[in-house]
């Protein structure tokens, strides 16, 4: 029985490997379509490069402490065809939930990620291409994205939309097991300016991600004995936004933006945010935000179970619980530049405190620098 | 949400959008404020793209764009 569940493994796997084998090679012979076309108009116009770098310092009470250095470099060709690269890591240190059952003195991990994608602009059109790949213990992930967006209406108006597959294969440590899980997900937004300082955007979110989708550390308790959880192999997602930029008087600006967040899980929820932000100069924003976050666990979800659920979880993203996220961000753009750095130079520096009441808590830090490395 | 009442929503959201698009045209000239950072929905990718990644490791209704989830480490 054994050999034929590990038959039927590898037939499945075959299966996935075969899709998503097709659907990378047929989005890399677009790519390279896109990236032919964008080098022979290398010469037409001038280059012009960005370097951004970020470092994140993720801090909770758990113990955990993640350091994440970010690098991306943008580059345009011509006015009409850029390209996007980027790479990252997440050091992770001490034990989260999900390490500490085995690893009571902590356990360290690494995430590594790297993603590009092509700009091509067809008059009022913009379409890119792009992808990531992400590895880190006992976890893939491969994403190849797409997106478009039309300005129509003197620039008063753009509708954009996009897709997006990912292809996640989790292994379930400590066993060598390693399943498959596909997410799909597309978009659509529609943005108006409604006024020499009012815009309001409307979007969709739809999703739908199958294959494994357990969390294959996290443990509850099934009659006393404490149990792997168990989730559906299918979920369909939905998100309505509506968001809101204003401009003030004496420099302010306002912003609110709201998500109303479904799924066939019954994981139900409200996200609004709103924040202030203040040009001290035109070189100099301090910006203040708050967000606050509400969901209804999923229809499966209970403390513990007793008899014999189908479906059971410890995951506590499928918990009911609110939560509240206090931003300030300070962004920095000297006139003379920034030390050696040329003018055009932008430094953020962002404080992040988060709350919720499964009494979990973060700090996150953020230091970021934004660099003018060729101008045209 | 019923999908009824999604249906009803996505309707009213595409009749408001709809409307919305005939109400204003601010000329170029005119777009000073607009064109600030304050007045962008995501004027850092970098930053919502962070954000994005943390929100998906705690809260079950965040992530779904292309996002990708974290493994032991991050939960």
């Amino acid at each position: 029985m054994g050999s034929d569940c590990r038959a039927a493994g590898v037939a499945a796997s075959n299966r996935w490997t075969a899709l998503v084998g097709g659907a990378v090679a047929a989005w890399a012979v677009v790519a390279a379509i896109f990236a032919v076309n964008g080098t022979r108009s290398l010469a037409q116009a001038p280059e012009a490069q960005t370097l951004g770098v970020q470092i994140h310092t993720f801090v909770d009470s758990r113990g955990v402490t993640v350091l994440s250095p970010t690098v991306d470099l943008g580059r345009d060709f011509t006015d009409r065809t850029g390209l996007r690269v980027g790479f990252g890591v997440d050091a992770i240190t001490a034990a989260s939930d999900s390490c500490a059952r085995c690893h009571a003195e902590g356990a360290t991990n690494t995430r590594e990620f790297v993603n590009a994608s092509i700009l091509k602009t067809y008059g009022d059109t913009k379409v890119t291409l792009g992808g990531e790949y992400s590895h880190e213990n006992f976890y893939q992930a491969t994403t190849v994205s797409t997106s478009i967006s039309r300005t129509l209406n003197q620039a008063n108006t753009t509708v954009a939309g996009g897709y997006a597959f990912s292809w996640n294969r989790p292994q379930l440590h400590p066993d060598e097991i390693v399943e498959n899980q596909g997410a799909h997900s597309a978009y659509a937004t529609l943005t108006q300016t409604l006024s020499k300082s009012t815009v309001v955007q409307v979007g969709y979110e739809l999703g739908s991600i199958l294959g494994y989708q357990s969390n294959p550390y996290l443990r509850t308790s099934v009659d006393g004995v404490k149990m792997v959880g168990v989730h559906p192999d299918a979920r369909l997602r939905h998100a309505l936004t509506a968001r809101l930029r204003q401009a003030l008087p004496a420099d302010m600006y306002l912003e609110a933006d709201f998500r109303r967040y479904s799924d066939d899980w019954d994981v139900n929820a409200n996200t609004w945010s709103v924040g202030l932000s203040h040009e001290f100069d035109p070189r100099v924003t301090l910006s203040g935000i708050y967000r606050r976050h509400g969901q209804q666990g999923a229809y499966f979800y209970q403390p513990s179970y007793t008899g014999s659920p189908e479906f059971y979880t410890a995951d506590f993203r499928l918990f009911p619980f609110d939560s509240s996220l206090y931003t300030g961000r300070l962004m920095i753009t000297p006139k003379d530049g920034l030390m050696m750095f040329r003018p055009g130079t932008s430094l953020v520096l962002q404080y992040e405190f988060y709350k919720s009441t499964t009494n979990f808590e973060a700090g996150i830090f953020t230091l970021g620098l934004r660099l003018p490395l060729k101008h045209p | 949400m019923k999908t009824t009442t999604r249906v009803m929503f996505v309707l009213a959201l595409v009749a408001v959008g709809t409307g919305l698009t005939g109400c204003a045209t601010v000329q170029p000239w005119e777009r000073g404020r607009l064109a600030k950072s304050c007045m962008q929905f995501s004027p850092d990718p970098a930053l919502t793209a962070f954000a994005g990644h943390w929100q998906e490791s705690r809260e079950g209704a965040a992530g779904g764009l292309g996002l990708q989830g974290g493994g032991c480490g991050c939960k």
